[in-house]
């Protein structure tokens, strides 16, 4: 390929990692501290996908302003959802989790599919379409936006699991669930926080999507197995793991999409298998709560 | 007692021959010497973290030793997988019990007999027959209908004996067996051992019981931070300095050469 | 596990399954061409769901992929039948599980090495990467458009075939399940190491249980694209599959001889009802389904069954808490 090519699909990649990130992060927060793998996980970005759509479509709102709502609306559905459904099984043996949330993922997508139909939605605005090209290289101010509040939103999560006393018990339930009840933790309330930020987390990705790809009820699906595959080459410990993991991602996933696209789903699969039997603990974290 | 091969010297049924086992940059075990002999109870005591789970991981083939070789009735077992140790003949119990929890007590031991040292020449029908046995000679029959997950830890313990038993081991570790049993359950696994040596079994016991250790054991052997500090005579071992400091701090051991008494 | 001697539970037990094999057979005797392919889809759902209990409900690993085998089944099946040796059915199929078990025992060698979630999301890779396959590889499958088989229509024949698969999977999973395979597998489920220190030698029971499932899987498949005639990527690796073939597993019992039957029948009962009445929210409701006996009756009908015989026999007196014990377990506060 061309070096254009090449310098093409880099920038690419690297503005794709932050909307990766993002959701990868939610996703592996709650792998990390309540040992789920939250396969509902695409469901809500799907969610925050149309809220943006929605809000944008039926009362003008601009999509960058709809985010915060976005994120607001989500983390009450995933909270509520987290009290309801998934407390009940979070002791339970791996597949009860997983078909739960599966279930959940299932009648989610089937609701959103019959409300609003199964047509590619895209947010257009004013703005969409123009950017900035930098020698050979085209830069989409939208993108470059999404970068920008990706990485924001994830370093305004890394900055509340350290300095805030919520984000500490957060992180401490996740090491030793019964040290931190005994420290007064109040583990349900943590583990309802820990899923609504995720879910949240996932709703502003969904609303960044919103803008920059065409999107149906389907989309969440991939994003759930990105999120793992980046999880696990990130490791389930840090979140600067997690931006690494996602860069990292977002490199293979458009190199190959650019070369091979049919075939991307079986090179991720035999990369993850691979990366999996060689090395469990992923590329740079510790194996910390699988 | 030991048994003795023709000539009147004990015959070695296993050997570790400088065993080291690093996690990382933690040296867990450091160039361990160790012979067992056929028919023995040997001992193994030694402060938290002084490697002897990890000694037995590495000989039982849960883990693998960094350095060093295992010979077990002549055999290197150094790489050898866990289960073909296991149908070697040596079985060990586990210090946090691994009760199949979903089958039953007869189930769980009968699971030993189906697959250790004598399991291909058993159906099974008979491993569930010998499993009865077993549990007979310890004691756990009256539950032997009931699941694993519905024991108390007493029971739990008895039964990851009868598993180990169940695999007509002839070297059997056992991973404090007495670890919160009170005293009469102690009273009662000191005969079951001494009765179990008595049918033949070699054994390797790793205790923080002082009473029980001292009362089965033909010789002790002390680790302390991976390495071998003291072997011998059960008495004559745990009055030596070393092993006195090793477990009670500098000062203590200092008080105790000074009055020439054990406390 | 039950003792050797036949006990008058047994008896009762066995005369049951009889008087319902023997309603089974007369059912297209009764029933219309409609209504015995709904029976002829329940009993597909059957064979697929014995042979997931082999791997996910005796030997612990939830498999997430194994329509690949189900896709893989119905494509060698079909490949073979049109081919320049125009093989018949029951040879092709054949084939095509001799294909699928020797794809799982590749696979499952690194992939068994994984746990858990590891090993879930690993085999849901391989059946999306399988579909992938199919879609691209045009030389062989035709890519997306699929190929057709030769036309048979005679529901019966279907219907007759996958009964006999079916009464010969449950002899199957009876026999290897009292074996010391079984016994070899429930440990792995309960306690790898342990099964280890006992002298298991885990990795090869391992992949053989997955292995069979991929059998069982292929059957299933083949007979399918055999019945539905035309077989494109997209339908015949659906993620559905794997979901309800591991739906049936946990709503009969995971685990237990009879519960993949009883749970396809419940499934297909359930969901040709929902179909009929919410057909646009077909998945919503089923959905709900799923959660609703993950959350209060994980270990599925037979459990229930025999919990609800203790009642019945005076052993255990009924309480409403019963129901919510499970809740009460798995829940955090």
């Amino acid at each position: 390929m061309s070096s254009a090519e090449f310098a093409q699909i880099a920038v690419n990649a690297i503005l794709l990692s932050g909307i990766l990130a993002l959701v990868a992060l939610g996703f592996s927060l709650v792998w990390g501290i309540m040992n789920i793998v939250n396969l509902a996980h695409g469901a809500f970005v799907v969610l925050g996908a149309y809220f943006t759509f929605y809000l944008n479509e039926l009362a003008g709102v601009d999509p960058f302003v709809s985010i915060p709502l976005s994120m607001v609306t989500l983390f009450i559905i995933g909270f509520i959802v987290q009290r309801v459904l998934i407390n009940q099984v979070v002791r339970a043996p791996l597949l009860a989790t997983f078909l739960l949330t599966f279930g959940l993922e299932i009648l989610i997508v089937n609701l959103v599919n019959y409300f609003f139909k199964a047509d590619l939605r895209s947010v257009t605005t004013r703005y969409s379409g123009t950017g900035w090209t930098v020698g050979v290289v085209r830069v989409p101010y939208i993108r470059l936006a999404a970068l920008g509040i990706a990485l924001v939103l994830v370093a305004l999560t890394a900055w509340f699991l350290r300095a805030t006393r919520q984000g500490r018990a957060i992180r401490a339930t996740g090491m030793d669930i019964d040290a931190a009840r005994l420290t007064g933790v109040k583990v349900g309330t943590i583990y309802s926080l820990t899923y609504a930020i995720g879910a949240a987390l996932a709703g502003a990705a969904g609303s960044l999507l919103s803008m920059i790809v065409p999107f149906d009820p389907n989309i969440g699906g991939p994003y759930t197995q990105r999120a793992f595959v980046i999880s696990v080459l990130g490791g389930l410990g840090e979140v600067a793991n997690v931006v690494l993991g996602a860069l990292l991602y977002a490199f293979v996933d458009v190199f190959v999409g650019a070369r091979l696209p049919e075939l991307s789903q079986a090179f991720t699969f035999a990369a993850l298998v691979i990366l999996l039997v060689l090395r469990p603990e992923g590329i740079a974290g510790k194996k910390f709560y699988a | 007692m030991v048994a003795s091969g023709g000539n009147g010297t004990a015959e070695v049924l296993l050997e570790a021959r400088q065993i080291s086992k690093r996690f990382g940059g933690l040296a867990a075990l450091q160039g361990i010497d160790l012979k067992i002999f056929r028919g023995e109870i040997l001992g193994v005591i030694g402060p938290n973290g002084a490697g002897k789970t990890t000694f037995v991981n590495c000989i039982s083939g849960l883990d693998k030793p960094t350095s060093g070789e295992i010979l077990f009735k002549g055999v290197d077992i150094t790489k050898m997988p866990s289960y073909a140790i296991g149908r070697l003949g040596l079985a060990r119990t586990f210090q946090v019990v691994k009760p199949l929890k979903q089958l039953t007590v007869r189930d769980n031991v009968a699971v030993g007999a189906m697959f250790g040292a004598k399991g291909a020449t058993r159906t099974t029908a008979q491993a569930r027959a010998y499993a009865e046995e077993i549990l007979e000679r310890i004691g756990l029959q009256h539950r032997k209908g009931h699941k694993a997950a519905e024991l108390t830890l007493p029971d739990l313990k008895r039964l990851e004996l009868a598993k180990a038993l169940a695999m007509n081991p002839e070297l059997l570790f056992l991973d404090e067996v007495m670890a919160g049993l009170n005293q009469t359950e102690i009273e009662r696994a000191m005969e079951l051992i001494r009765g179990v040596n008595r049918s033949g079994i070699t054994l390797f016991v790793i205790e923080h019981v002082m009473k029980a250790i001292m009362g089965i054991s033909d010789r002790v052997v002390v680790l302390h931070f991976g390495k071998k500090i003291a072997e011998g005579n059960p008495q004559e071992v745990i009055e030596k300095p070393e092993v006195v400091e090793a477990y009670l701090g500098e000062r203590f051991a200092k008080r105790v050469r000074g009055e020439r008494k054990s406390p | 596990m039950p003792e050797r001697k036949l006990s008058r539970r047994q008896v009762i037990a066995a005369a049951s399954i009889l008087v319902l094999l023997v309603a089974l057979l007369f059912v297209p005797k009764f029933r219309s061409e409609y209504e015995l392919l709904n029976y002829t889809r329940f009993l597909i759902l059957a064979l697929m769901a014995q042979g997931w209990n082999l791997i996910g409900g005796y030997t612990g690993y939830a498999a997430f992929g194994n329509v690949a085998f189900f896709g893989i089944g119905a494509y060698t099946t079909g490949l073979l039948m049109i081919s320049k040796w125009a093989v018949p059915f029951f040879p092709a199929m054949f084939c095509g599980a001799i294909l699928a078990a020797l794809v799982a025992v590749v696979i499952g060698l690194p992939v068994l090495r994984l746990k858990g979630h590891y090993f879930a999301i690993a085999t849901l890779g391989v059946a999306e990467a399988t579909r992938e396959i199919a879609d691209t590889w045009d030389s062989v499958t035709q890519g997306s458009t699929g190929i057709d088989l030769p036309v048979r229509s005679e529901g019966e024949f279907f219907y007759y075939s996958a009964l006999a698969l079916v009464v010969l999977g449950v002899i199957a999973t009876a026999l290897l399940v009292r074996s010391k395979l079984g016994y070899a597998w429930v440990a792995i489920r309960e306690d790898q190491d342990a099964a280890r220190m006992l002298g298991i030698n885990t990795t090869p029971l391992k992949v053989l249980a997955f292995a069979l499932s991929a059998v069982f899987a292929a059957l299933a498949g083949g007979l399918t694209a055999y019945q539905n005639i035309h077989v494109t990527p997209g339908d015949f690796f659906k993620l559905e599959y794997t979901l309800q073939m591991i739906i049936a597993t946990i709503i009969g019992g995971s685990g237990t001889i009879f519960g993949p039957v009883l749970g396809a029948g419940v499934y297909q009962l359930l969901s040709t009802y929902v179909w009929t009445k919410f057909i646009e929210l077909h998945p919503t409701v089923l959905g709900l389904i799923i959660i609703f006996f993950i959350i209060f009756a994980p270990r599925g009908l037979m459990s229930l069954v025999s919990e609800g015989l203790k009642v019945v026999r005076g052993q255990k007196r009924f309480r409403w808490q019963g129901l919510l014990a499970n809740v009460r377990a798995h829940r955090v506060t």
